[in-house]
């Protein structure tokens, strides 16, 4: 083994994190690149920046408060962690930061509460319609108004699988059981209920 | 097939697939660059989706994922080609960041409960104690001297006055010898305390007795039961200056 008792001088120029970065406006992919760096400070700013979106998020899907505080946390440590496998060529940070927040939501749901969640299912097919719910929320925001009436813009099939599969976090088996449709109807409606989003998101920027 | 398979972009990206039809469908994607393309743009739309019900969480929440990353080691920037769309899925959660949320929130409880009850016994005492140096201010995350043994460092909090040793990747220490904790200051080395090894995952142990930040901490290998003195060169070095 190398080591020994013996003081020594910190290697050169691993001593300190950089300092000489301009604070504010940053874009999350350079934030990102700086976490990856282990940069505290630019971790604090990006969960500033992205902490709403991925907890709402992760409520919506997980509803239950303390274990939405879990995931988010789980997320942002998981952030942390895995910050240098970022790929900018794969897509943008944000999109990148809320798959991962979704993918743990989706994977708290459909674990632990696998039997729970069976009973909501059952609970919910005499609820009606899941989208009203969604609708309550998206109401102040600019971008709240753009998705509402991006979501406007789909069928009613392709907006309930959209909001069954991304809010409520469900795999298209479940939805079709749901909405008592072939599972296979329901993958092409969430590809085509997205794309569309895609496109109607792109025109009424 | 592969028209088949064309189609389930969509239910990707909203997460919507079974376990074995997500790893088929990504391994269509290394293969398939117009849905990878597909893929990338429908998850920005759905992230969209996702931003769309923003709400500001708890503000004590940062407080718990600061210190979550205080115990939690990175990942280096490797990511070859086969891995990309192999985006870490969590089938088996990272033990290191599911670990570290679970240390966090048990040392939470009990520190509140020591509060709370005003005594309790020495285990409940120590615990109190690593979130206390976990979460404080000015808590600083050190790591060992390269050349060590695992990956080691030391969280060490100056207005706490202690530090927290976190390993990950320690081997059992060899059969009738212990990991032993040194903190070593201008006066030498005094012991700091018996690391147990115990099956996978990280190790945390708080430091006996108190630090300024400016003393080194050692571990050696020494025979069970620990040594008043260390008896062999060490295995992991911190500098807290440094």
């Amino acid at each position: 083994m190398a080591l020994t008792w013996t003081r020594r001088e910190p290697p050169q120029g691993l001593a300190q994190a950089p300092t000489d970065r301009p604070a504010g406006d940053d874009t999350l992919e350079r934030l990102l690149a700086l976490v990856a760096r282990g940069d505290e400070q630019a971790f604090a700013e990006l969960y500033q920046r992205v902490a709403a979106a991925v907890f709402g998020l992760v409520s919506k899907v997980v509803r239950n408060p303390a274990q939405s505080e879990e995931v988010t946390q789980e997320v942002f440590v998981e952030l942390w962690r895995t910050a240098a496998r970022f790929d900018p060529g794969r897509g943008t940070a944000r999109s990148w930061i809320m798959t991962c927040a979704h993918r743990r939501a989706v994977d708290r749901v459909r674990s632990a509460e696998s039997s729970a969640r069976r009973d909501d299912l059952a609970g919910r097919r005499d609820q009606g319609r899941p989208y009203d719910e969604v609708a309550e929320q998206v109401e102040t925001t600019l971008e709240r108004e753009r998705v509402r009436r991006s979501l406007d813009a789909l069928t009613d099939l392709q907006r309930e699988a959209v909001v069954l599969a991304y809010y409520g976090g469900h795999t298209h088996r479940e939805i079709a059981e749901l909405l008592g449709v072939p599972s296979g109807t329901v993958k092409t409606r969430l590809r085509d209920g997205l794309i569309r989003l895609r496109d109607h998101m792109a025109v009424d920027a | 097939m592969s028209a088949d398979l064309h189609t389930l972009t969509g239910a990707y990206a909203a997460h919507a697939l079974s376990d074995t039809e997500r790893l088929a469908f990504e391994r269509h994607l290394d293969a398939c660059p117009a849905c990878a393309q597909e893929v990338r743009e429908l998850e920005a739309t759905a992230a969209r989706l996702g931003a769309a019900v923003a709400a500001p969480p708890p503000p004590e929440l940062w407080d718990r994922i600061r210190a979550g990353t205080l115990v939690t080691r990175q990942l280096p920037p490797v990511a070859g080609r086969a891995e990309r769309h192999r985006r870490a899925r969590p089938r088996v959660p990272p033990l290191l960041a599911a670990a570290a949320a679970l240390l966090v929130a048990v040392l939470s409880v009990t520190a509140l409960n020591l509060g709370l009850l005003g005594r309790a016994d020495r285990a409940d005492r120590t615990a109190g104690l690593v979130a206390a140096v976990l979460a404080a201010p000015d808590a600083r995350r050190v790591a060992a001297l390269p050349g060590g043994t695992g990956q080691a460092t030391v969280v060490v909090s100056r207005q706490r006055g202690r530090a927290v040793f976190v390993a990950d990747g320690l081997p059992p220490a060899p059969a009738a010898r212990t990991y032993q904790l040194w903190v070593v200051s201008r006066s030498g080395p005094r012991p700091a305390g018996l690391v147990e090894v115990a099956g996978e995952g990280p190790v945390t142990r708080l430091l006996d007795g108190p630090v300024t930040g400016n003393e080194q901490v050692a571990m050696t290998v020494e025979r069970k039961g620990g040594s008043a003195r260390p008896t062999s060169e060490p295995v992991v070095v911190v500098d807290l200056e440094a």
